[in-house]
């Protein structure tokens, strides 16, 4: 794993929306260059080569971030606050992957560097449409400055 | 007898002195007689010159007498006459002194004669005055009746003013005990507003959890289910297919009832920005979107709607709503109609949206707008429920009113007013 490279690292505290999501992946070219960790703490372990990922090679950082808000220990917005505040990880893309259609959660993402928020569709058609359509956006279609 | 001068005349101067010297003798005769006469006359008068000497006599003696007195009456004269010239020069003192008393006295009409002068011209100048008092006296007269009448017209009105005073102290007291109401009213109302702010807040974060917990695992329902379908097909006979999709559609149902939900109760957060809304462009608009995702054969018509000042987004909806069920009730007609139309009235503007669908029983005409109320079925038409519910929200939001008539079988109109600002 140290030395594979990483296309998206998914953050998702719900069992069946990782399984969903990568279930949706799943039928493009990145799906075996995804990572999911359970919550934030674990997020950010992963990002910077602590915990159980102390081991990893952190230059090996994943092309985009698809991050869930509500989460327990440590929540969406803490963990992309970390990220944007880091030189390191700082310009990795982040999509915020949320139920909620609240202006706040929408607002404060924003003002923290997120770059884009998407609701999730309850319904399975739109779902795996935009999980699969974010996918080939920001890891074919989006230009990296790296 | 005169002495003879001449002898020749000496003869006849004789013959005249002789017949000259009979006639005297002739009167020395006639002068005889008369001086016997006069001399008895003379005895005569002697006689009585004598009993006049007695009586002389006797009244000399009475002058002598007389005399004596007199001289008596002399020496009390010189007496008096010393008096009297005592007098006199008491007098000629006191002549004197009222000769000074008189200049003294002259002086004074002098000077009293300027005064009365003076006096004269003052007076003159007292009769202009006086005339002009008169005039002035006359002013006042009917000044002062004018003022009379005014007085009692003041003391009526001051009797009026009185009542009406009374009548204010009244209202005063009135008005405290209102306004004392109005307070406790008031701290009641501002209590209320705290418990509805409350209520609120915990509205709020319930919308955020029913938003949050309940669209994922309904996600999972759905999303699994699908998975069963892509994966396992060959497995299900067509019984097993039809329950599957069962499980996907009320999933799908269950979605947009929540979104419903949600939108709605995000209605009662938002705040409005009203702005002028062309309500031409505003239908037009709608009306192209819904053909986007519906496709019908209604007959739509709408001309020169009246733009009013309202939140664009949120009339976008209100029309979105309307013109959805317009279409949707009278899909089922052969030929289905709406119009939508627009007037003045008093200080509001009112729209009116018409279909020849349907229609609905007005007895129950007041659910038309409740919350998950339907008045026909979902095999029948479509629909969670909501979406007057929202369009009513909303009118309430800008202060308007919406209503709706109609009958069964012969279509409907739903009505929205919106208050403008004149």
């Amino acid at each position: 794993m140290n030395n594979t490279e990483i296309e998206i690292l998914l953050v998702e505290d719900n069992m069946n929306d990782a399984e969903l999501t990568m279930r949706a992946l799943s039928k493009s070219k990145y799906s075996n260059k995804l990572v999911h960790v359970k919550d934030g703490a674990l997020a950010i372990d992963f990002l910077f080569g602590k915990g159980i990922y102390a081991e990893r090679n952190t230059s090996n950082r994943p092309k985009l971030i698809l991050l869930d808000l509500k989460m327990p220990k440590m929540d969406g917005i803490e963990v992309l606050t970390l990220i944007k505040a880091d030189e390191r990880t700082k310009k990795i893309p982040v999509v915020m992957l949320t139920s909620s259609k609240e202006n706040p959660d929408i607002e404060r993402s924003y003002a923290l560097g997120a770059n884009s928020y998407i609701v999730k569709p309850v319904e399975f058609d739109g779902f795996i449409k935009a999980v699969s359509e974010i996918g080939s956006y920001w890891l074919s279609y989006n230009q990296y400055p790296i | 007898m005169k002495p003879q001068t001449h002898k020749d005349s000496r003869t006849d101067e004789l013959v005249i002195a002789n017949k000259h010297l009979a006639f005297q003798y002739e009167e020395r005769q006639k002068r005889a007689t008369e001086l016997i006469i006069a001399n008895k006359e003379l005895v005569a008068q002697n006689e009585e010159k004598e009993k006049w000497a007695a009586e002389l006599s006797i009244a000399n003696i009475e002058l002598a007498y007389q005399n004596k007195e007199k001289e008596k009456r002399a020496a009390e004269l010189s007496i008096a006459i010393k008096e009297l010239a005592l007098q006199n020069k008491e007098k000629e003192k006191r002549a004197e002194e009222l000769i000074i008393a008189n200049k003294e006295l002259a002086y004074q009409n002098e000077i009293k004669e300027k005064r009365a002068a003076e006096l004269v011209i003052a007076n003159i100048e007292l009769a202009y005055q006086n005339e002009e008092k008169g005039k002035r006296a006359d002013e006042l007269i009917i000044a002062n009746r004018e003022l009379l009448y005014q007085n009692v017209e003041k003391e009526k009105r001051a009797n009026e003013l009185v009542i009406a005073n009374m009548e204010l102290i009244y209202q005063n007291k009135e008005k405290e005990n209102r306004a004392e109401e109005l307070v406790i009213a008031n701290r009641e109302v501002i209590e209320r507003t705290m418990q509805l702010e409350l209520a609120n807040k915990e509205l709020e974060s319930f919308s955020y959890s029913v938003s949050h917990d309940l669209r994922a695992p309904l996600r999972a329902v759905g999303g699994y289910a699908r998975m069963l379908e892509e994966d396992y097909d060959a497995l299900f006979d067509d019984e097993g297919k039809r329950l599957l999709g069962e499980v996907q559609q009320n999933a799908k149902k269950m979605g947009i009832l929540i979104d419903d939900l949600l939108s709605f109760s995000r209605l009662g957060r938002k705040e409005i920005k009203k702005t002028n809304v062309d309500m031409n462009a505003l239908t037009a608009n709608m009306l192209l979107e819904i053909g986007q995702s519906i496709s019908h054969h209604a007959q739509i018509k709408f001309s020169n709607l009246l733009p009013l000042r309202a939140d664009h987004t949120l009339m976008e909806r209100v029309m979105t709503n309307l013109l959805s069920n317009a279409i949707k009730y009278s899909s089922k007609e052969e030929t289905p109609v709406i119009s939508i139309a627009s007037k003045k009235e008093d200080r509001q503007i009112i729209y009116s949206i018409t279909d020849n669908g349907v229609g609905f029983d007005m007895q129950f005409g007041h659910k038309l707008f409740g919350v998950f109320q339907r008045l026909h079925s979902t095999e029948e038409f479509q629909g969670t429920g909501v979406g007057l519910a929202i369009v009513q929200r909303i009118i309430h939001k800008h202060e308007g009113r919406i209503w709706a008539e109609g009958k069964e079988r012969q279509g409907a109109t739903f009505f929205f007013s919106m208050p403008t600002n004149e």
